[in-house]
């Protein structure tokens, strides 16, 4: 049972094109060579484009393919062929059994009425019977937990409250292929949990596909990973470490913005590894120690100052902080210059590329002097491929006596 | 549970034949939404509204009395009708409000679902039902208006009648189907949406709605030349006891309009998903 392919995409191409009035026009001709059921191969017209290119993968029941790429990668365009809204130029998808996409919540809802009401209009649209919405409209409300507000108007609802109802209406859809495209992000925490746990729920008996921009979500719920970029495929397999990293090599993060308040700047710096060798780019492997020196220009006499380094991700989270006050540390002016080492002991990251921020600060006026984004960067190189931040050193022993 | 398998390619791969026969199960699938929505526009529309039914013979009636008021003032001298004049007004134009919305109701479906075109996968057949049932209410809202106001001139009701339901469907099934073909290039140019009515107002001077066509001249044969004419003719002939003109001609139309929804039907199933890539959510 858990072998049967359900999702099955064979070379899939579409265009697209880039201005309107074209656009309009190609369709017209395509109406027209529809209706007289041209078979001519669609080759690019004018200023057409390939919005997905020739795309394949399989999706047996049980996995999980997660889909990422950059804004415009083509991943949307994907799922709309995936879901039959509109068909490919070229090639074929073959989709097994009932298919349910959460690409939007709350469709069909009419603002006017009340939920009650709409609870009707939406799992309509998302294709539930008559018969079937009666039996499951209880478990709805409950899902939902929208209580008392279930007869007023959807237009005085927030956005939260709508999305709960969409979510709860079709969270009682029992799909063998499950499409989801970033409905999640909102709504509070509580509902979150509550839908993660839904979706965990179908997920042993689907065949799902997940759009999303949280690497996080990805790496915990996938089993296999697609990397879009300008319609192409650019990463597939079931390496999903390797794959969220090459997204992330994707973005170029090396502008620098200079926040100081006096006549401050940062005169060099760089990196050393555990081998002690100076790289322009760093390599180090996880748990090794990373040392820091920087050199900075300020005004003479200024020397009570405080320290503190921030190593960003690729997502642009801030994972860990290293900060001289917690050692009381203060480093000497000569003529000017400060120059400052740090190491930075054991840093337990998972593999990927990492950013360095400066912060000085002046510990007598409170006054921040100088915060610079990144100043430097540094690799973490792939050893153990795993979801989390952080692969913690650990000690295994047999406790079995 | 049927396991279905769906397969996805380039529209240019399918027979005519399938695609007629994916449109009628396309048509009975999605019946239970049509009605759904159907019962939440209508709904909506009423819910926030005070005069309610009001205003779907209200247009009707305003230049139904425009043309009456002309006619009583002397203001206009039309041909004479063989039935009383304000009676023959009215039923002109609430046949020809029909009409317009019939051709008008796939195009304002399709664009007032937008929203879940481009994101739910759902039997687009269910816009078309969804209009028609939207058509059929409002219709039955005018033809009380009509009865009411036959009760009101004690016209006799004659077996002709049973006419003219028929014909009613038929005339309505023409002008839904032009609308279903002229859908995706209406929802591709605008241009579609807004000739639409000036030619209707313009067709409306060429067919005796207002007024009946006149025993000679030029008008004369325009009209006699204009098909509408003669649907129109038939309708209210049928209504009013009044034995139906050229009854071939009639059966001809009625077969065209057959064979013409079927062709619609098939390039509306062709042409959504193409529209569908162009539209915005």
């Amino acid at each position: 049972m858990n072998e049967e392919v359900l999702i099955k995409v064979e070379s899939v191409s579409k265009k697209f094109s880039k201005d309107l009035k074209k656009s309009l026009y190609f369709g017209l001709l395509d109406v027209f060579s529809g209706v007289i059921g041209s078979t001519k191969k669609r080759e690019l017209r004018g200023d057409e484009f390939w919005a997905v290119k020739e795309v394949c993968f399989e999706v047996k029941r049980g996995e999980c393919l997660g889909l990422i790429g950059h804004n415009g990668a083509g991943k949307s365009t994907l799922l709309k062929m995936l879901n039959g809204l509109i068909l490919p130029d070229a090639g074929s998808v073959t989709m097994k059994g009932k298919v349910g996409a959460l690409i939007e919540l709350g469709a069909g809802f009419n603002p006017i009425l009340t939920g009650r009401e709409n609870i009707y209009n939406n799992a309509a649209v998302i294709g539930f019977t008559k018969k079937e919405i009666d039996a499951k409209f209880d478990s709805i409300i409950e899902f939902s937990e929208i209580g008392e507000f279930l007869d007023m108007p959807v237009q005085n609802y927030s956005s939260g409250m709508k999305v709960r109802l969409g979510f709860a209406i079709a969270a009682q859809m029992e799909p063998d292929i499950l499409i989801i495209d970033e409905v999640l992000a909102v709504g509070d925490l509580g509902f979150k949990i509550k839908c993660m746990n839904r979706i965990q729920e179908l997920l042993k008996k689907t065949a799902f596909i997940f759009v999303s921009h949280a690497m996080t979500q990805i790496s915990t719920i996938c089993t296999n990973l697609i990397l879009m970029d300008h319609g192409k495929v650019e990463y597939n397999g079931n390496d999903i470490g390797i794959g969220i990293e090459q997204y992330f090599l994707k973005f170029k993060n090396t502008e620098q913005q200079i926040i100081s308040s006096s006549n401050i700047s940062l005169k060099s710096i760089e990196l050393k590894g555990n081998d002690s060798v100076k790289k322009n780019e760093l390599s180090i492997f996880s748990g090794d120690s990373l040392t820091v020196i920087f050199e900075l220009a300020l005004e003479k006499g200024i020397e009570n100052l405080k320290f503190r380094l921030g190593i960003f991700n690729l997502e642009y989270r801030l994972l860990a902080e290293v900060d001289s006050e917690q050692v009381d540390f203060t480093a000497s002016n000569k003529n000017g210059i400060v120059k400052v080492s740090v190491v930075v002991e054991k840093l337990f990251l998972r593999n990927g590329k990492y950013n360095l921020h400066l912060h000085v600060m002046n510990r007598d006026s409170k006054q921040i002097m100088l915060r610079q984004s990144n100043v430097a960067e540094f690799f973490v190189k792939p050893t153990l491929s795993v979801g989390a931040d952080f692969l913690l050193p650990s000690k295994w022993s047999d406790a079995n006596e | 549970m049927i396991f279905q398998t769906k397969i996805y390619k380039s529209a240019s791969s399918y027979s005519a034949f399938t695609l007629l026969k994916e449109s009628f199960s396309g048509y009975r699938e999605s019946f239970y939404l049509a009605r759904q929505l159907a019962k939440r526009d209508i709904r909506a529309q009423y819910r926030q509204s005070i005069l309610g039914i009001f205003w779907a013979f209200a247009p009707v009636l305003m230049s139904a009395s425009v043309w009456i008021f002309l006619n009583l003032t002397g203001t206009i001298q039309v041909s004479k009708t063989p039935i009383p004049y304000p009676l023959f007004v009215v039923i002109g134009t609430t046949l020809w409000s029909v009409f317009g919305e019939c051709l008008l109701m796939s195009i304002s479906s399709v664009n007032a679902n937008k929203s879940i075109i481009t994101k739910i996968n759902f039997q687009k057949e269910a816009l078309v039902t969804l209009g028609a049932i939207k058509l059929l209410f409002n219709l039955l809202i005018k033809l009380a208006l009509i009865i009411g106001l036959m009760l009101v001139y004690n016209m006799p009701v004659s077996l002709s009648v049973i006419w003219f339901i028929p014909l009613l469907l038929i005339s309505m099934l023409a002008l839904i189907s032009v609308g279903i073909f002229l859908t995706p290039f209406a929802i591709l140019y605008h241009d579609i949406t807004r000739v639409i009515p000036i030619i209707m107002q313009i067709l409306m001077y060429l067919t005796p709605v207002v007024y009946a066509a006149p025993k000679s001249g030029f008008m004369k044969s325009i009209m006699y030349l204009n098909p509408l004419t003669h649907i129109i003719n038939g309708l209210r002939n049928t209504l009013t006891g009044y034995p139906v003109e050229h009854g071939f001609f009639l059966l001809i139309f009625a077969l065209c309009t057959i064979l013409f929804s079927l062709l619609a039907m098939i390039v509306y199933r062709i042409s959504m998903p193409i529209i569908t890539e162009r539209m915005s959510a």
